[in-house]
């Protein structure tokens, strides 16, 4: 369960101060599955952001399964990213130096990998198809490849929380539509709540919840 | 090889020039490190490995580094050889040789050791007779004649051999001997009789260098020093008796105290000279006994302080070497310390730029999970990991160097980069590279993910 509550965004560039989120409040509960429509610039990534701690609100709060965000400890807030949060962004955000299981492993680099570990993350490559890619850095798979990686990277950990920034923005439909099919299939099965961005209705199944956003509120639909 | 480890070394390798230009900077700097120190770690090594050898004591002039500049009258021999503990005593005088088989000598230097043979064998442990490897040593048959012992290096560089013989100084001297000590401080000497080296070095026969002392069975240096302070407390080291110039000028014997011509010039030359005379019938009453007897104490103080002859052992000598090598080590500390802030200077440039070119990826981390810890450890991992191969490839290529020099120089230079030497300078290396990195790393851990992401 997430509840959002009364949260504002300002950012600020030179003289201009921007506020991308002007009081947004609403609840999403746990296991569902959550998309965030509306138009360009209306504050969808700020509101994404916010939920998976990557950036701080200017007011408001966000309760994440019971803890609330802005009063976490630099330390816990880190820990909440590691093991509770997985984000996947538009632009895969893999990184280059590393090969697909180690990029599936990154939040663990620095503790140490357990071989059980390494075993579950080959597992989680091979059930969105990359079973014999395991080896090969980013540039050398596709774009539809890396998302798969990516989602691999945020499944790993068994989240609470899925957060994924237009994901198919940068692939075409058909492997956009494998991307949406491995991510139902993988929060049904992990049980995980999972909040996606998207300007891309055709995705949007019957029983999902849509929040839709207009000039940084939430508006009715 | 941790997959963490692996990142940081791949991260590394994706800018392999920009690493490869501050891999270098660092290399020459711990090379320049490693040969600077090598210098002095040499000389300290060569020091104690002579001293090693010469278990007895050396008694010369007050101040004199070595005895080469020292002068004593030689008639001390016989006063030193009664103080207890003393066993044997060997007079010697030194002298630069100048012209060697008409060359002039420069570097390395070379020395005339004039040895009183018959008490040198005596000796229990002879430093050159003990290292001889072809002929003999000097015998008492030798004295007053030009027969040497030289070192297997001098008679290498003028290709002679036992029999032979070697111009110096205009005197012809016979080859009987050949010692090699493999050591730049022992082997630079001409082994001569006593008398050929005054006769060479036109020093008067109431004068010797130093004498090296051999303690007896049993006996301490601390004793033996003690024995040899009381026994010359009150003594004073004139500064020139002109008896003697006078009669080394008229080429007769240059004896100080029994030549009644001379003995009396150089009573009336002291008359003149001595002040505190009082004049008579003008008697000196002492107005303040105290200050009288306080003036006694003070003098009675600077004399045990300046004792006509100091006796030392190899520790003593030892130390003295520590204290200028202590001087050395500041110097070179001093240098080092130049070639290294270029060097740290240069990682931390390689460093900065590539952590503000990969503010994304530290983006990226963050949104998994990372700490500022974690970040940090990733970036000091990947600037040790400079700092260590720069320093494993300065120090390795440092100590190949000395070998080298070692090996061409072997006359001139002794340089030694121990394993001391080396692991600590790649240890120096490592966290030289892991402070570049600090600044850098702490710029990354600071900022949020997003901010992270956006920046990139
Ligand atoms: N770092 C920033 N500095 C200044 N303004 C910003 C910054 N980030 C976002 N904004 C502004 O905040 C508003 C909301 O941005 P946000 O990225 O949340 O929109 P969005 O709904 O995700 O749009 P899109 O669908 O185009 O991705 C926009 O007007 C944007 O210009
Ligand atoms: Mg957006």
């Amino acid at each position: 369960m997430i509840q959002i509550q009364n949260v504002r965004q300002n950012y600020r560039a030179g003289e201009t101060v921007v506020q991308a989120l002007r009081g947004v409040s609403c609840e999403i509960p746990a296991g569902a599955f959550t998309f965030i429509v509306g138009p360009s610039g209306s504050g969808k990534s700020s509101l994404l952001y916010l939920l998976g701690a990557l950036d701080e609100p200017a007011s408001g709060e966000i309760v994440v399964g019971g803890r609330s965000l802005s009063q976490l400890t630099p330390g816990e807030r880190d820990a909440f990213r590691r093991d509770d949060v997985g984000f996947i962004f538009q632009n895969f955000n893999l990184l280059n130096n590393l090969n697909a299981v180690d990029n599936v492993l990154v939040p663990y680099l620095p503790g140490g990998v357990s071989a059980q570990r390494r075993e579950e993350a080959v597992r989680l490559l091979s059930r969105v198809g990359l079973g014999d890619r395991l080896d090969h850095r980013p540039n050398q798979l596709s774009g539809g490849e890396q998302q798969r990686v990516a989602i691999a990277r945020a499944l790993l950990k068994r989240p609470l929380l899925v957060l994924a920034d237009e994901p198919t923005g940068e692939l075409d439909s058909e492997s956009g539509a494998e991307i949406y099919r491995h991510l139902r299939a993988l929060c049904r099965e992990q049980q995980s709540t999972i909040v996606i961005v998207t300007h891309d209705r055709s995705f949007i199944d019957d029983g999902d919840m849509v929040l839709t956003i207009r000039d940084g509120r939430i508006s009715s639909e | 090889m941790t997959p963490l480890l692996q990142f940081a070394f791949r991260n590394l390798l994706t800018r392999p020039l920009r690493s490869l230009l501050s891999l270098i900077g660092l290399t020459v700097a711990i090379m320049a490190m490693v040969g600077l120190f090598s210098v002095a770690n040499g000389l300290d090594r060569m020091i104690h490995d002579t001293f090693e050898r010469i278990p007895g004591m050396i008694a010369v002039q007050p101040g004199a580094p070595i005895p080469l500049f020292s002068r004593l009258p030689s008639a001390w021999g016989a006063e030193i050889a009664e103080v207890p503990g003393v066993g044997v005593v060997n007079a010697e005088v030194w002298a630069r040789a100048q012209i060697i088989e008409g060359k002039q000598v420069f570097s390395p230097p070379r020395f005339l050791f004039g040895t009183d043979i018959p008490s040198r064998i005596k000796l229990k442990h002879g430093v050159y007779r003990d290292a001889l490897e072809e002929g003999r040593f000097l015998q008492p048959s030798d004295s007053g004649t030009l027969n040497t012992v030289i070192s297997r290096r001098i008679a290498d560089e003028f290709g002679k051999k036992v029999g032979d013989t070697l111009r110096v100084d205009g005197q012809p001297l016979t080859i009987v001997g050949i010692y090699y000590c493999d050591s730049l401080f022992l082997d630079v000497t001409i082994i001569l009789d006593i008398d050929t080296v005054r006769r060479m070095s036109r020093t008067g026969a109431d004068t010797v260098s130093a004498f090296y002392v051999e303690l007896a069975e049993g006996a301490t240096s601390e004793e033996v020093i003690a024995g040899v302070q009381e026994r010359f407390r009150d003594r004073k080291l004139n500064a020139v008796d002109p008896a003697s110039l006078l009669n080394m000028a008229m080429g007769g014997p240059a004896v100080s105290d029994s030549g009644a011509q001379g003995g009396a010039v150089a009573e009336w030359i002291a008359s003149l000279l001595t002040p505190n005379q009082n004049p008579p019938g003008n008697p000196s009453i002492p107005e303040n006994p105290s200050s009288e007897a306080a003036e006694n104490t003070s003098e009675a103080g600077e004399s045990v302080e300046e004792l006509p002859l100091e006796i030392r052992s190899v520790e003593d000598w030892t130390s003295d070497f520590e204290k200028f090598s202590a001087d050395l080590d500041i110097f070179l500390i001093i240098m080092t310390g130049i070639g290294v802030t270029i060097a740290v200077v240069s990682i931390l440039n390689t460093m900065l730029m590539s952590v503000t070119e990969r503010s994304i990826e530290f983006g990226i981390l963050k949104a998994n999970g990372w700490s500022r810890r974690d970040i940090l450890l990733l970036i000091g991992l990947e600037s040790g990991m400079l700092g260590l191969t720069g320093g494993i490839c300065g120090a390795a290529i440092g100590w190949v160097a000395t070998l080298i020099i070692n090996f061409y120089w072997a006359e001139r230079v002794y340089l030694y980069a121990g394993p001391g030497l080396l692991m600590s300078s790649v240890a120096f290396s490592t966290l030289l590279g892991i402070a570049g990195g600090v600044y850098p790393a702490f710029l990354a851990a600071r900022m949020t993910p997003m901010e992270a992401i956006r920046r990139g």
